[in-house]
């Protein structure tokens, strides 16, 4: 086990660690864009289409330029040909969806597999007469950093910076663009062109990000991060920055992954030879960045989801239980029995609930089985009543709603309706003081 | 196979003579002389049942706009094969030659896993999590795929696994694959007879099948489910992505011939049926001809975008050129 430090000081394993790093930095911030505008799996087929170029690439080097091995030529070649290529990939989609009505998911897919079956059909060309050369185009499929020379990371390392270094020039209009493009055309960007730069900038992160996570799981570069940022924050701006944060260390910790794993293993097994490509490995850090995010985030996680759903289911309950309370004995004694007449609540949560509002000071117990409620819990219980019948006097006088109908929504309504929307409705009802059924409807307990 | 090879009547024939050569076989196999089937017809035959039921699944999800679904699906298989076969390698000690270890049923079952997990996890994420619904369907795939590798690469300690089950190799295949590839065949046929009104009815009027009591949501499931079972069918042969493109190409080149669904299926079958054959023809005529080995997989993916485009120009009444004519014709009229 090396330091983490080390792979930033050792000349072979820094090259590869920070062409990795800026690849997913480049293809990050570009996913944020994709993913707000909803395009998200353009970018699967964008790096469908980059392989033939791929190919082409190393074909032309191989029969034009004869007798060309892994140069810098090769890799011109190659960084060319994909470029062209996704360029060519889409603009077949535009036109499948323009001008032939294909449907948008059928064009996406249609190119992918086109592009990948061509790319597959020149590969066998050089599998028995450049096998060399064969083996260093599969590296494209799942990406392998390590094989990078300090000129590839070089020039890979300048387009991912001129990347990020546009998407910031560009922020202002990007962001006009992607949330209100009317707004922006009005006030003078021309959005066909930030459209076609945005469209370059993807396929420009593409064409980067093959090399390191393989033209079949580049598509998860620009969206995990995406998505991953998105839990976090509202802001595009915080978003960028989260993106570019996931995704330099999704890069990081990929590479580093494939590389300790990839040694741990062929120590496990000498004789078998055993290279980790480092496409999953990022990809697969990515994911997991991308699933914590989903469940812990603050606002929009899972879990913090699902403890406001059981909050406010349990402040139903609670409401419930205050009403009946209220209802049976609102000064006096309730019995159990008395409750659970009422109440279909299954004991055991009963009892918690009960338990809570005695902490809470609702309802002291008298005695085994008999409650009562406290002055606290008496206002508490009015207001639920007083909410749900404004709300039945609101149904029947503004909307018109018989009478009879009303109580079931009145049900759920008293336990969503707000301070300030109470107060708007009194206003409205002009501080009625009984409901539809002839009940009274208890005073404000407001201030003011 | 060198015995195969030295009595193959395709051997040397270039892509004409190989068609004739195959029209007199198949004269000679149906007036019931019988014979032995040569390499190249058991690829073709198993190029051509993937074809077909390729077909039929991808003439309905275009219809659905579920395609993107059928890429994730074909991507997560993977993960279905490389369980399967670490499955299967684990109850078969030395026994190194895995293609004939793998049986049918361990296929349609991983198959049918991947396919309910692949929709159920993307369902999950759209509806649950609140991800796009794009997005999460990105997700989905890619992550399986990348543990799908990762498997192949610690565990199989043979990352070749993986590149063959995304590249294909029909030099493999042998006649344990026709079984496995006409079973599902037969299967995807039989339950588009069985269920073609339902289909339609959910593709094509989702509020009135829910009227019907037609769940939407379970022919989602079963068709997706088909398109797993399809693309595990095919990977030996063209690889898990490449049968996309038999998936998804000759549908959208039958759907620019007519406006029956009915039709659009037949065309979809046959159109994918001949480019199999004309892709295998292909690869032979690439051998003979030129002695470049190309991939046979990969020629028939082209040969579908050559009928694509056959199709986009000369195809009546949708056909550019067709429509060409047709305003050379208006503009005179409206000369005159």
């Amino acid at each position: 086990m090396e330091s983490p430090l080390f792979y930033f000081t050792d000349p072979v394993l820094r090259g590869p660690t920070i062409a990795c790093m800026l690849m997913c930095l480049a293809s990050s911030l570009v996913g944020v864009m994709v993913y707000l505008r909803k395009q998200s799996l353009l970018g699967e087929s964008l790096s469908h289409a980059a392989y033939p170029g791929v190919l082409g690439g190393v074909l032309l080097g191989v029969f034009v330029f004869a007798g060309l091995d892994e140069g810098p030529l090769l890799a011109a070649f190659i960084l060319i040909g994909a470029f062209l290529s996704a360029l060519l990939g889409l603009w077949i989609i535009e036109i499948l969806t323009r001008h032939l009505s294909v449907r948008n998911d059928a064009a996406l897919c249609f190119v992918l597999s086109m592009a990948f079956g061509i790319g597959i059909t020149a590969a066998s060309r050089l599998q028995f007469t450049h096998t060399q050369l064969y083996r260093h185009v599969n590296i494209y499929f799942y990406g392998q950093a390590a094989t990078m020379t300090d000129l590839h990371v070089l020039v890979y390392a300048c387009i991912s910076l001129l990347v990020v270094a546009l998407i910031s020039l560009m922020y202002k209009e990007l962001q006009l663009i992607t949330f209100d493009r009317d707004f922006a055309s009005i006030i003078g960007i021309r959005t066909k062109t930030i459209d076609t730069a945005l469209f370059i900038l993807i396929v420009l992160a593409v064409v980067v990000g093959i090399r390191s996570v393989g033209v079949v799981l580049m598509s998860a570069m620009l969206i995990a991060p995406a998505v991953s940022a998105r839990q976090w924050t509202n802001r595009l701006s915080v978003m960028l920055i989260l993106a570019a944060l996931f995704g330099l260390s999704s890069g990081f910790m990929g590479n580093y992954l494939s590389v300790e794993l990839g040694e741990y293993f062929s120590n496990k097994y000498p004789n078998e030879n055993i290279a980790l490509p480092t496409g999953p490995m990022i990809v697969l850090v990515a994911m997991g960045i991308c699933f914590v995010s989903l469940f812990l985030a603050p606002e929009r996680g899972l879990l913090s989801r699902l403890g406001r759903i059981f909050l406010f289911r349990y402040k139903c309950i609670e409401e419930n239980f205050l009403k009946a309370l209220w209802r049976i004995n609102a000064d006096g004694d309730v019995t159990w029995l008395d409750l659970s007449r009422r109440m279909d609540t299954n004991r055991i949560l009963a009892e918690l609930v009960l338990f809570q509002m005695r902490i809470k000071g609702y309802i002291f117990r008298k005695s085994f089985n008999v409650y009562q409620l406290t002055g606290q819990g008496r206002q508490r219980a009015t207001h639920v009543v007083r909410l749900h019948r404004l709300w039945e006097l609101y149904l029947v006088d503004e909307i018109g709603i018989g009478a009879e109908k009303v109580h079931r929504n009145a049900e759920e309504m008293e336990h969503i309706i707000t301070p300030n929307l109470e107060k708007r409705l009194s206003e409205l009802l002009k501080d009625p003081k009984v409901d539809p059924h002839q009940q009274p409807i208890p005073p404000s307990t407001q201030k003011g | 196979m060198n015995h195969i090879t030295s009595q193959n009547p395709y051997f040397g024939t270039d892509f004409f003579t190989f068609i004739a050569v195959l029209a007199q076989r198949a004269w000679g196999f149906l007036t019931g002389s019988s014979m032995e089937l040569t390499s190249d017809e058991i690829q073709m035959l198993v190029l051509v049942g993937i074809s077909i039921s390729g077909a039929l699944v991808g003439s309905f999800l275009m219809l659905r706009q579920m395609s993107m679904l059928a890429n994730s699906l074909s991507h997560t298989v993977l993960l279905g094969i490389v369980l399967v076969y670490l499955y299967m390698s684990r109850f078969s000690h030395g026994d190194h030659d895995h293609s004939s270890s793998l049986n049918v049923q361990g296929f349609l079952l991983a198959s049918l896993g991947m396919g309910v997990i692949t929709t159920f996890l993307t369902e999950f994420l759209t509806k649950v999590g609140k991800v796009q619904e794009d997005a999460s369907n990105g997700l989905v795939f890619t992550s399986l795929f990348a543990l799908g590798i990762i498997l192949a690469t610690i565990f199989a300690r043979n990352a070749h696994v993986g590149t063959e089950a995304i590249m294909g190799n029909v030099h493999m295949l042998h006649r344990e694959d026709l079984k496995l590839v006409y079973v599902i065949c037969l299967i995807n046929a039989a339950l588009f007879l069985l269920f073609y009104k339902e289909y339609k009815i959910t593709t094509f009027d989702a509020p009135l099948a829910s009227a019907l009591g037609i769940s939407t949501t379970f022919f989602n499931y079963l068709l997706m489910i088909q398109v797993s079972a399809v693309t595990v069918g095919a990977f030996r042969a063209v690889g898990v992505l490449m049968v996309l493109a038999l998936i998804i190409g000759p549908p959208l080149a039958a759907r620019r011939l007519t406006n029956s669904l009915g039709w659009m299926l037949c065309f979809a079958a046959l159109i994918g049926a001949l480019a199999s054959i004309m892709g295998v023809a292909l690869s032979r005529h690439f051998l003979s001809v030129e002695q470049v080995a190309l991939s046979t997989g990969g020629l028939v993916v082209c040969c579908i975008g050559f009928l694509y485009l056959l199709v986009i120009f000369f195809a009546p009444r949708t056909g550019l050129l067709f429509k060409f004519y047709q305003m050379k014709n208006l503009k005179r009229v409206s000369e005159k």
